[in-house]
């Protein structure tokens, strides 16, 4: 379904920040693990996912760095910072309390 | 939260601003790999590697974008173009160096002016005092109907020590000077006896030795001493093993009990000690008696409150304890309330006016030069408006023009405050020689950081406000307007020229309000000059002495001093009139007798008979130029022989109402017995007031010295010629007496007078010259606008005069335009002046704050510098060449 554009700004950035929990990775493993846990629903393009990077490292939730990876090339990990964790676990909170409160209100509809 | 996070950012931002081609760099290197992944990832899934390359590169879409997006992500491009925007103001600026320095100048003159004051008000009123939790130390008085503010008599004040629940410690203060005798050189120096934990009291330990108990407080253990830092450092070379050691004082040997840190004294007000002065010497106060007698006030209370207490709950419990001390000592205590002012108010509360009031003016001085330089870009940006039309028409967005406006009244109100704050360096300064001696913390003012933090504020502060309105008015620019009106240049809107009027007259009123203030304080200053003080300082020579007990043991011994002292004086060449009484003019003497009886008189009711006590020899008054009003003075006679006499001043002769008091008595007793009981007039002087701007003399009487004298005293030598060549001689008549005697502050008497008026004399120096600043700014902003609307009408002018107007018409024309807006600021000057004059009004001296005279000089003044402002202008205007002016078209 959702092309990037189409999530919201702020639940990329929680993807993000969720996949990141899992340890250190380089831009295009987050991009696999959230296509690949969402079942390939979920497609992140370069284009979405290098501002979001970015924004992030900005705003200090996300320090980067410069690391080999198994197959021996130079790529940029990102990893949480102590920051980072705890605008996570407010972001989680924000999402469930906004995804039941939709939910609340579609299950409604149909009723 | 985290820290750690601020720092990253900050960091991030930095290296994005500062390494932008290395940031860059590395997010082209990110992109790569994401994309060589990707191909991998499809070859993985069974794609030939150019459809796997093919179809990464698909879905990687615009790479430019991307990078655009990243680069958004970093938002530096605020800051970036902030940096351009400041880059340009500077080429704009450096392209009109008259404008960029005039704006600046005033500017720095302003912001350096305001620094230096607040680096004064920093040190004298924000900064805490220099005792651990000094918001805790209070000072006690008593007060009684008469007495607004009085010392505490000791057994008061031990009274109040055992009994109190509010002070953690409090002690007594009472300044006796000491004379040290060692190696051949004696040194007045300034001293205290003082009670039982005076130091806990201001939070200082001693550095060696031990504070003074209770115990040393008893008869017996006098002979105690503390040492100043000082002292210990200058005269007994920092020795570690001085404690338990015996000094010379006053002739007498003193135990070192211990020696003080560098300490500053608390200030006290009986027999005060000029702030900044050291107090070297201290000595325990010592109970004698049973305390039953407590008429005699001369302690200083001083305490620190208790945790938790305030100083409203200290007061109520003084009040009881003091109630209760009035039940216990009928005779003396009752009358008495006392009073519990934090130190910080007692030090500093008297120059808080005066300070604000400086403050207030400096900040005026701001405004004025806030309003001048908002002006003078509004005449620039309109002469701009095309500049600023094209820009516009080219795509810069308004909120990018305002930015490029504000960037450009940032960097001359930065430049403004950093040659303010070397401007500041120096001002602070001159402040310092200028303060008045009796300045409070002066030692204190230098520039430091907080005042740096405080011009950078008020810099950056004026820059936005004096650039708002140019920037806000540049954004409004009609594009189209500007363009269509070709070949001639922008002319203002109606509403700019609003504004700019609107600005030039609160200007005017704002330095009218300033100029107000100087002229009410130059006529009380010049009021207190003209006023008579009551006695001729000029070609006067003063010194102190001060006579040490354990070898004048007797009156007999001092009165003999003194009575020779007085007759070598005398002798000396060149001298008119010598004497030596207890005291001199304004030096803030206030001994004082309460209580006298008056001979066949009763005093109104709820009042007393009281005066000011003192001595003086026969030639005393003649030295000083007092003038004799009825009677005689002092005469040989007026000994140990004699029957008692005094002289009284004219305040004390209208206790006797129109009756002469000479020839009447008074007494000091109770219940006088006999005849040396009473003290005959015998003569009647001319009045002294405490202080130059005393509201009036208080009542005052003088002992014979050959009857009554005190071991500290005064020599007065009045000079035929200069007093100069006499100090050397005065020494030399004391040492052929005494050869241990020192003669301490031996100095003019006009010196006395001057520094009595330098308080007075500072605020009036400094009012007036940010007065003149104001002045000289308003002068420059009616010039601006009024040279503006000349230029504007160059044109019309030349018409004019080709069809016949004379110059004068014109001069008149361009006149009145400076002189309607200069009205309007007069008028709201005048009004603004009336309201705030009052704020003035305790630091006036017989000036109402309404004063008629110094308003119409204000208005006369306004309208000079607007005649002086236009005149310029003017002539520009009768110059104009009617064919040069139709060719502009």
């Amino acid at each position: 379904m959702s092309k990037p554009s189409d999530l919201l700004q702020g639940t990329l950035d929680l993807l993000i920040l969720r996949t990141l929990a899992l340890g250190p990775m380089h831009g295009w493993a987050v991009a696999a693990r959230i296509e690949q846990t969402s079942q390939e629903v979920l497609q992140i393009t370069q284009g979405a996912l290098y501002p979001a990077l970015h924004r992030l490292e900005q705003q200090g939730w996300l320090r980067a760095e410069w690391r080999k990876t198994e197959t021996g090339r130079d790529a940029k990990f990102y990893a949480l910072t102590r920051a980072g964790r705890a605008q996570l676990e407010k972001e989680v909170a924000q999402w469930e309390r906004l995804s039941t409160a939709v939910g609340l209100v579609v299950r409604m509809a149909e009723e | 939260m985290h820290p750690e996070r601020w720092f990253d950012i900050v960091y991030l931002r930095l290296r994005s601003l500062l390494r932008r081609g290395a940031v860059e760099r590395e997010l082209d290197r990110e992109l790569r790999f994401h994309l060589d992944e990707e191909i991998e990832n499809n070859v993985r899934r069974g794609l030939t590697p150019s459809a796997a390359r093919s179809a990464a590169l698909r879905r990687l879409g615009g790479v430019a974008q991307i990078q655009e997006e990243c680069r958004d992500m970093r938002r530096t491009g605020t800051i970036e173009s902030f940096l351009r925007d400041l880059q340009y103001a500077v080429r704009t600026l450096i392209k009109a160096p008259a404008f960029a320095l005039v704006m600046v100048l005033t500017l720095a003159l302003a912001v350096g002016a305001n620094s230096a004051i607040f680096s004064v008000i920093d040190a004298v009123l924000l900064r805490p005092l220099p005792y651990p939790r000094a918001d805790r130390i209070v000072r006690i008085f008593f007060a009684s109907r008469t007495f607004p503010k009085f010392p505490l008599n000791p057994f008061d004040l031990r009274d109040i020590r055992a009994r109190n629940r509010c002070f953690g410690a409090i002690a007594g203060m009472t300044r006796v000077d000491r004379q040290l005798s060692a190696m051949g050189r004696p040194e007045r120096l300034a001293g205290f006896r003082i009670t039982a934990g005076y130091f806990r009291v201001l939070g200082v330990s001693p550095a060696l030795g031990r504070e003074f108990t209770t115990e040393d407080e008893l008869p017996g253990r006098s002979n105690l001493v503390i040492l100043s830092d000082r002292l210990w450092r200058t005269r007994f070379s920092a020795e570690p093993g001085i404690v338990g050691r015996k000094i010379m004082l006053d002739a007498e040997p003193f135990t070192v009990a211990g020696v003080m840190p560098p300490v500053t004294h608390p200030g006290n007000e009986y027999h005060s000690v000029p702030d900044g002065d050291t107090v070297d010497v201290w000595t325990p106060f010592t109970y004698r008696g049973d305390g039953s007698d407590r008429g005699s006030h001369y302690m200083e209370g001083i305490a620190r409150l208790r945790d938790g207490v305030s100083i409203a709950q200290a007061q109520a419990g003084m009040d009881a304890l003091v109630a209760q001390l009035a039940r216990e000592h009928p005779d003396n205590t009752r009358g008495w309330h006392p009073m519990v002012v934090s130190l910080y108010q007692e030090l500093v509360g008297p120059s808080r006016r005066m300070l604000l009031v400086l403050l207030g003016a400096v900040g005026l001085v701001l405004m004025i030069a806030c309003a001048n330089a908002a002006n003078l870009l509004l005449a620039r940006a309109t002469a701009r408006q095309r500049e600023i039309a094209v820009r516009a028409a080219l795509g810069a967005g308004r909120s990018r023009l305002v930015r490029q406006m504000l960037a450009e009244s940032l960097v001359i109100s930065l430049a403004g405050g950093a040659l303010g704050a070397v401007l500041a360096i120096g001002g602070v300064r001159a402040l310092a020689l200028l303060a008045p001696a009796d300045f409070p913390r002066a030692a204190a003012i230098h520039v430091n950081g907080a005042v740096f933090a405080f011009t950078f504020a008020i810099a950056l502060a004026t820059g936005v406000l004096f650039g708002l309105a140019p920037a806000m008015q540049a954004a409004r620019t009609d594009l189209q307007q500007v363009l269509r009106e070709g070949g001639r240049g922008a002319s203002a809107g109606t509403r700019q020229l609003w504004l700019r009027n609107a600005l030039v007259v609160g200007e005017v009123s704002l330095a009218c309000v300033l100029l107000a203030g100087a002229g009410l304080l130059l006529r009380s200053f010049v009021n207190m000059l003209r006023a008579d003080p009551g006695f001729r300082p000029q070609r006067v020579l003063t010194a102190a002495i001060s006579l040490p007990g354990a070898k004048y043991k007797t009156g007999k011994d001092i009165v003999g001093f003194y009575d020779r002292l007085n007759r070598a004086l005398g002798a000396l060449p060149g001298v008119r009139a010598a004497g030596i009484g207890s005291d001199l003019p304004w030096t803030g003497y206030d001994e004082n007798f309460g209580g006298i009886t008056i001979e066949g008189r009763q005093p109104p009711p709820g009042q007393d008979y009281h005066a000011r006590y003192h001595v003086a020899t026969e030639d005393y008054f003649q030295a000083l130029g007092v003038p004799l009003v009825r009677g005689r003075f002092f005469t040989p006679h007026d000994n140990m022989n004699g029957r008692p006499v005094i002289i009284v001043n004219r305040a004390m002769a209208r206790y006797w109402g129109d009756e002469d008091p000479v020839g009447r008595r008074i007494t000091f007793e109770d219940h006088p017995k006999d005849a040396n009981d009473w003290f005959t007039v015998v003569g009647v002087v001319g009045d002294v007031k405490d202080h130059p701007n005393s509201a009036a003399a208080e009542p005052a009487f003088w002992w014979s010295v050959l009857q009554n004298s005190f071991d500290e005293m005064s020599i007065v030598v009045r000079a035929e010629t200069d007093p100069a060549p006499l100090v050397a001689e005065v020494r030399d008549a004391v040492r052929a007496l005494d050869p241990d005697l020192a003669v301490a502050n031996l100095k003019p008497m006009d010196e006395i007078a001057v520094q009595s008026f330098s308080r007075p004399r500072f605020t009036l120096f400094l009012v007036a010259l940010f007065a003149a600043l104001a002045a000289a700014l308003a002068g420059i902003g009616i010039y601006g606008v009024v040279s503006y609307s000349v230029s504007r009408r160059t044109q019309e002018f030349g018409l004019r005069m080709a069809l016949g107007a004379n110059a004068w018409d014109v001069v008149r024309q361009v006149m009145a335009q400076g002189i309607r807006l200069a009205l309007g600021g007069i008028v709201l000057g005048v009004a603004g002046a009336l309201v705030l004059g009052r704020v003035l009004w305790s630091l006036l001296y017989q000036v109402s704050p309404s004063d008629p005279l110094t308003f119409a000089a204000v208005a006369i003044c306004a309208m000079a510098i607007t005649a002086l402002a236009c005149y310029v202008p003017a002539r520009r205007a009768t110059t104009a060449d009617p064919v040069t002016a139709l060719r502009m078209e």
